[in-house]
């Protein structure tokens, strides 16, 4: 599903090395976690993978796409395919939870009777129908994290990356999340959890990716997170 | 098809949302704009008024021939077919000796030591005279030159036109001095109300910045992003023309009677002149000033679609 071939990536003019020849694959249907600490590259992993930047060097392929050197008009379909969550939710203030997940759909061009049948679906699976004509300012953190988690599925992605959407929550929220996560994960979709979170990252009892100074060191089925 | 003609709805929905929730910032960006395109529309109606001041002073050029007194009509009237034959010639009236004798008469009916000495004079002092108008004012020395090689030179007594090019060459400079200020005072307008929609548009995007971010993390693709603010330039060039539309035709009608006033010779209808050429004028126009929308708006959002 996911294939990082001796990916490196090094930001100009500064030199600094974000990635070092990383190498992973991840199949369809897994749940993998990418732990490192603030710095080692967990996030560049990420922008890669929506093409937000280029890798310097080795290859990137997405569900048989090789996105290496992805052109810029074919951006946006490559990011129909991936859901992408956010630590600080990246929702818009101004618009419902209804609106919010249904603005996904409308810029892809989706029509009226696709976004009224989508969005209450994926609102459901999130546990937030109840919650559809709120604004995210009188929603919780966690319950922001969740209408940001049903917009990434309201392509109804393959891939579901998550970059550190716990980071702005407490831990009971964290729990909520993580469990959606999982959920999201039995019915098919591919998961890539980034986070630096030990406790959360150890109780999911799934493969573990570690990064340290941009460098993968610890690749495991069933991994634990320790802090080195 | 039906998917474009969603997209299409959702990109004029989402431009006037941007239009309608700045709407001080668009009403000040469309006064600049309108005011450059009066300030063209000025312009325009002052070539039109100089044009018609030249095409007038140019009708008043006439040239008359005076004839001897002896020389009888029959030679005048060979005379007057000679000159009709002329290129440069456009027409040529052919006064009579009485007629001429009856118009300055007339002329001097209020000089009664003139009318008293014509009375004294036995018969008639003055001969026929010919009245000739060219094509172009220039052409006059050339009329005159070719009388004065004629075989008919020796019948004529005297030959002279009220030269009016002085009047029309200071005419045609002061249009030129106008022209070429409301031309620079054009293009400073304009650039003024370039410079404000570039701004205006880039107030609008720096405001939606954060959803232009989303839209491109959620998949967006550039058109759609760029779409909106370049349908709401195109709200301000149509917002614009419309303003200039309803500010110019008062304008002209209250100055219409002080010019048909002042150009009794030829009639000036600048009402009539911008109904006419009403097609040409704001088409030019709202062409124009969509042309600077789009290209402003374009560059302004760049910098924003690099996420």
């Amino acid at each position: 599903m996911i294939t990082f071939r001796n990916v490196s990536k090094i930001f100009y003019p500064e030199r600094t090395i974000a990635l070092a020849n990383v190498t992973f694959e991840v199949q369809p249907g897994e749940f993998v976690s990418v732990v490192g600490k603030s710095g080692t590259g967990k996030t560049t992993i990420v922008k890669i993978l929506i093409a937000e930047t280029r890798a310097s060097e080795g290859r990137v392929i997405v569900g048989g796409w090789d996105i290496t050197r992805i052109r810029r008009s074919e951006i946006p379909y490559l990011r129909r395919q991936i859901g992408v969550v956010f630590q600080d939710y990246k929702l818009l203030q101004k618009k419902t939870v209804f609106e919010n997940v249904a603005f996904a759909l409308q810029v892809s061009g989706a029509g009226p009777s696709r976004i009224r049948r989508i969005v209450p679906e994926v609102l459901k699976i999130v546990g937030l129908s109840d919650k559809h004509d709120r604004f995210p300012v009188h929603l919780s953190g966690g319950e922001q994290q969740r209408v940001a988690i049903a917009r990434a599925l309201a392509h109804g992605p393959k891939i579901l990356v998550a970059d550190e959407p716990t980071g702005n929550l407490d831990a009971l929220n964290s729990q909520e999340i993580v469990a959606l996560l999982q959920k999201i994960n039995q019915i098919g979709t591919t998961v890539l959890f980034v986070s630096h979170d030990q406790t959360l990252v150890n109780q999911i009892h799934r493969r573990v990716i570690v990064l340290e100074e941009g460098a993968l060191t610890s690749d495991q089925p069933v991994g634990r997170y320790r802090l080195s | 098809m039906r998917m474009l003609l969603v997209l299409l709805y959702r990109v004029c929905r989402f431009a006037w949302q941007g239009f309608w929730r700045n709407f001080w910032l668009s009403m000040v960006t469309i006064t600049i704009m309108a005011l450059a395109a009066l300030t063209v529309n000025t312009l325009i109606g002052l070539n039109v008024v100089i044009d018609s001041a030249t095409q007038c002073l140019e009708k008043k050029i006439d040239m008359s021939v005076y004839f001897d007194p002896e020389v009888d009509e029959p030679k005048v009237i060979e005379v007057k077919n000679y000159l009709e034959k002329l290129a440069q010639v456009g027409s040529v009236k052919y006064v009579s000796a009485a007629q001429a004798l009856q118009d300055f008469r007339l002329r001097h009916a209020k000089d009664t030591s003139i009318l008293e000495s014509i009375e004294e004079m036995a018969g008639n002092p003055l001969g026929a005279t010919l009245v000739v108008n060219a094509h172009r004012p220039d052409d006059y020395p050339t009329i005159v030159q070719i009388i004065k090689n004629s075989p008919y030179r020796d019948l004529v007594a005297e030959e002279n036109y009220k030269d009016h090019r002085q009047t029309i060459s200071e005419i045609s400079n002061v249009a030129g001095r106008v022209n070429r200020t409301g031309v620079a005072l054009s293009v400073v307008f304009i650039l003024i109300a370039t410079l404000i929609v570039f701004n205006t548009i880039r107030v609008a995007i720096y405001t939606h910045r954060e959803e232009i971010g989303i839209m491109k993390l959620v998949g967006a693709s550039n058109t759609f992003i760029t779409a909106p603010f370049v349908i709401e330039s195109v709200f301000y060039a149509l917002c614009t023309i419309l303003l200039t539309i309803v500010v110019t035709f008062p304008m002209l009608n209250a100055v219409q009677p002080y010019l048909q006033n002042f150009f009794t010779c030829s009639p000036l209808n600048l009402v009539k002149y911008f109904t006419d050429n009403f097609t040409v004028i704001v088409g030019t126009q709202l062409g124009g000033v969509i042309a600077l929308n789009i290209i402003g708006s374009s560059i302004a959002i760049r910098r924003y679609l690099k996420v």
